[in-house]
């Protein structure tokens, strides 16, 4: 049993093909694996959470389960995404360091497509010149000849790192005196 | 089969606790009243059915236990042992070995820790004493001081013939069979399959079996016949005794082997009280019917007709109804935008259904607090004894109901609050005497419904906090800027913060400044508040405010710009509309004259950063919690809602004045406010402003 999962493992990591979803931010193309991803919604009916920091968008309604939005264009430091007829949610699976498993909303500009990238197209990622944070970033995939940047998503989203961005968010402690 | 047997020893240990706990019950009632002869019976009757229905399971460790306990109390009742302050102690920890004993059983093949075997050892050597018939008899009791059946072991025949119905009453014979041999020992046994049917008649669940056992035991007719109490009215037994072919054992293994490990000793006791028993009457049938008979009316008549239900389904069923509510809701709503009159009366009137089931499924969950606060009469009088002050606990408001929940997560952070005041707050006896004040200290416990919360109060009539030394403490720490003067209710909370103790010195029980700033994490993390208040030398009140229930609430829709907030309808007390002339006034004041009394506004939309201009005609919501009173201004009021919490997750845990979230019969989200987060948060800030509190407010 642990042979063959060994050799599942090391098959994924070399030679095997896995399925990544490919989506615009901008004009720039980011990939995720596919296997966190819980489905892809229409971007829509959202509600704003007030003081909190400018990536978490709001939070929507899943058939009946509240799940937060973020922001993926705040959460890489840049301004907020412009809302689009295009604008999707990717729902995605995050685990928090409890290991409690949630349900977090991704905003995107555009969903692409998926497209499976051999392990032997994906690049380890540069240290430095992404303009994103490097631990964000999983590795560089070429897709037609471009650049892709294949998001370490555990890593972005990061409950706990995100919570603790809103504690420290100068937007959480600006309170107006009324 | 095997699933149903569970089923059963899992109520067995459900059970079983419960007969603890009211053993414990009584046990401290006999304390208070040595005399009360229904106390004992009560304690004997709870002991006995554990006993019984330990050995029904196989439960060996809980049996011969109980029966070392079970034995003692019997002496007790028929006043061959008098209460005392030690049996009473060692009766005490005797039910909480059984609660321990029980446990270890309910996790299913877990064996005790060596602590609690050893624990067993002492336990079974004080009962001992006071098994003892009298000086006169060896304390291992000899065959030979029993003239009638000196250790003589007879030779039974029991026939037995269960009841087709024996399986259905969740019974199986085996178990009698392995409960049987704890009594002796099983020579022969011949199955009868007499009474089978045929094949095609054959039913997979009846018992048609029956035994016809040849059993060598020392035991007396009644104690051996005491093992079929449980399915005597469906089945015939017969036990006769053959007494021509007793073997004369003489000296059985078991009452002979020298008492070295726990386990023998305890099993040499078991068999030497059987004798003891044979000795006195043997109990017979009829004795144990009566004896029975009050158990039965007894716990009728206390708990009505109850059904036991899983919490799960309860919880599932909660879910379900919160979703119906929602979806009914959502209905109205179409309903009414689509202007048919029948149409809407039929939504209207399905949810003035739903919003009935709803109430009788929370109240399904609320059970009264009276369980937990009795639960703390053991804890009173055992931390008493270890001060070494005279404690009397007075509980009034136990009837008041909450949510299990709370009911369940609110008991730590009592027994917290409850030693405090036992070990800090309570003066030594010569201390009070001293300050003209009765020797026995009072603890009070109550509880009340106050403006849809529900209020715990824990007050004792001490010394009282003493401010002095806290304000002292809290400069010396920080938490308190030189200089600054703090009101009393401010010193007071203090002792919240975490880490703060003023105790001089470090007790057993208290003292090391950990603690209350857990109480209060857990209260806060109930949705509740805590605060205190004290008067030097007369005392201190500790109140805790809790919501009723956790998982719905009454909210009342506000909206600001495009958002949907949520206002919980306990906490609003009026609505006021604000006009433009007067919201231009109000709004450079930053409060309202509402009747002659100042209202301070808080500006929502500011508050939110909501972006865009206000509305041109806005409202007031009036709201209050405990003494803080505030009017939120928003641009629309939207009427009640019937709100099932959603948690926002922890992405959301640093956010505060937000408690949660709803969604709407319109399917969006809307965020509920926590008003009192909100307040104090507001507070602050403005506090802030003020250089002085500068500091407090940010070590806060």
């Amino acid at each position: 049993m642990g042979a063959i999962a060994t050799t599942r493992q090391t098959a994924l990591a070399v030679e095997e093909e896995a399925q990544y979803l490919t989506f615009m931010l901008g004009t720039e193309m980011f990939a995720i694996g596919i296997l966190c991803i819980k489905e892809i919604i229409e971007y829509g009916n959202l509600t704003v959470v007030p003081m909190m920091p400018a990536f978490v968008r709001g939070v929507i309604n899943l058939r009946g389960a509240v799940v937060p939005v973020v922001d993926l264009s705040a959460r890489f430091g840049r301004p907020n995404s412009a809302i689009s007829r295009r604008s999707c949610v990717v729902i995605i699976e995050a685990s928090s360091a409890d290991g409690l498993a949630q349900d977090i909303g991704l905003l995107v500009d555009t969903v692409s497509a998926v497209l499976e990238i051999p392990a032997s197209q994906i690049e380890p990622p540069p240290s430095f010149g992404a303009k994103i944070r490097a631990d964000f970033i999983s590795g560089m995939a070429k897709v037609d000849g471009k650049f892709v940047i294949v998001l370490e998503v555990d890593r972005v989203l990061s409950i706990d790192e995100m919570s603790q961005l809103a504690e420290a968010s100068p937007n959480a402690l600006e309170v107006d005196a009324p | 089969m095997s699933i149903n047997l569970d089923q059963a020893q899992q109520t067995f240990i459900v059970e079983a606790r419960e007969q603890l706990q009211a053993m414990e019950e009584s046990l401290l009632q006999l304390e208070t009243d040595p005399g009360d002869d229904d106390a004992i019976g009560a304690i004997f009757r709870a002991a006995h059915t554990i006993k019984g229905s330990a050995g029904l399971f196989g439960l060996e460790p809980i049996v011969s236990f109980t029966h070392i306990v079970e034995d003692v109390l019997d002496r007790l009742r028929n006043g061959s042992v008098e209460v005392d302050a030690g049996l009473i102690a060692v009766l005490l920890k005797s039910s909480d070995h059984m609660l321990e004993l029980i446990n270890v059983a309910a996790n299913q093949g877990g064996t005790l820790p060596p602590p609690a075997l050893q624990r067993e050892v002492e336990l079974c050597q004080i009962l001992q004493e006071y098994q003892a018939p009298s000086p006169a008899a060896a304390p291992t009791p000899a065959p030979e001081t029993n003239p009638s059946e000196p250790g003589e072991t007879r030779l039974w025949h029991i026939s037995l013939r269960f009841g087709q119905d024996v399986f259905r009453n969740g019974m199986d014979p085996l178990s009698f069979l392995r409960y049987l041999q704890t009594l002796g020992e099983i020579v022969d046994i011949a199955t009868l399959t007499d009474a089978l049917p045929a094949a095609e008649a054959w039913d997979a669940e009846s018992c048609y079996l029956g035994f016809d056992i040849a059993f060598r035991s020392a035991a007396s007719h009644g104690a051996i016949n005491e093992v079929f109490d449980f399915v005597r009215e469906d089945c015939e037994i017969d036990i006769v005794a053959i007494d021509d072919a007793a073997a004369p054992q003489g000296n059985t293994g078991l009452v002979t082997t020298s008492p070295e490990p726990p386990e023998e000793n305890t099993a040499l006791v078991a068999t030497g009280e059987l004798l003891g028993d044979q000795r006195k009457t043997p109990r017979m049938p009829a004795q144990i019917a009566t004896d029975k008979q009050p158990v039965t009316s007894d716990s009728k008549g206390k708990d009505g007709t109850y059904v036991r239900v899983n919490a799960d389904k309860l919880d599932e069923l909660i879910n379900l109804v919160g979703e119906l509510v929602i979806a009914s809701a959502g209905a109205s709503l179409l309903a009414r935008t689509c202007h048919n009159d029948p149409l809407q009366e039929a939504t209207s009137s399905v949810s003035g259904l739903v919003e009935e089931i709803l109430d009788g499924a929370l109240r399904l969950r609320m059970i009264p607090i009276g369980e937990t606060f009795n639960r703390f009469r053991r804890v009173v009088r055992d931390v008493s004894q270890e001060l070494g002050k005279d404690i009397d606990l007075i509980i009034s408001g136990a009837e008041t109901e909450l949510d299990k929940t709370v009911v369940e997560k609110i008991g730590d952070p009592l027994m917290h609050l409850l030693r405090n005041a036992m070990d800090h707050g309570i003066e030594t006896a010569e201390a009070r005497l001293a300050a003209g004040k009765p020797a026995k200290g009072h603890l009070h416990l109550n509880a009340y419904h106050d403006s849809g919360s529900i209020v715990l109060e824990i007050a004792d009539d001490g010394a009282g906090l003493n401010r002095d030394r806290i304000l002292e403490k809290a400069q010396e720490r920080g938490l308190v800027p030189q200089g600054a003067s703090p009101t009393d209710q401010e010193i007071y909370n203090l002792i919240f913060e975490p880490g703060f103790s003023t105790a001089q010195a470090v007790t057993n029980l208290s003292g090391r400044g950990v603690g209350m700033d857990v109480v209060k994490r857990n209260i806060t993390l109930l949705r509740g508040t805590v605060d205190l208040d004290s008067q030097t030398g007369k005392g201190t009140v500790v109140r805790i405010r809790l919501p009723l229930t956790l998982a719905i609430i009454n909210g009342f829709l506000v909206g600001i710009g495009q958002s949907t907030y949520v206002i919980p309808l306990d906490m609003v007390q009026e609505c006021i509309e604000l006009s433009e002339d007067d919201g231009l006034a109000s709004r450079e004041q930053g409060y309202l004259d509402l009747r002659g009394e100042v209202l301070p506004l808080v500006y929502l939309r500011d508050h939110f950063n909501h972006e865009g201009p206000p509305a041109r005609r806005q409202n007031v919501v009036v709201v209050r919690y405990a003494e803080l009173k505030a009017g939120l201004v928003v641009d629309d009021l939207l009427g009640e809602f019937q709100t099932v919490i959603k948690p926002l997750g922890k992405l959301f845990g640093a956010l505060r004045g937000i408690s949660g979230s709803t969604i709407l019969g319109s399917g969006a989200v809307a965020l509920i406010l926590d008003v009192p987060a909100l307040l104090t948060q507001i507070a602050q800030a403005e506090n802030r402003f003020n250089p002085t509190q500068l500091q407090q407010a940010n070590a806060r």
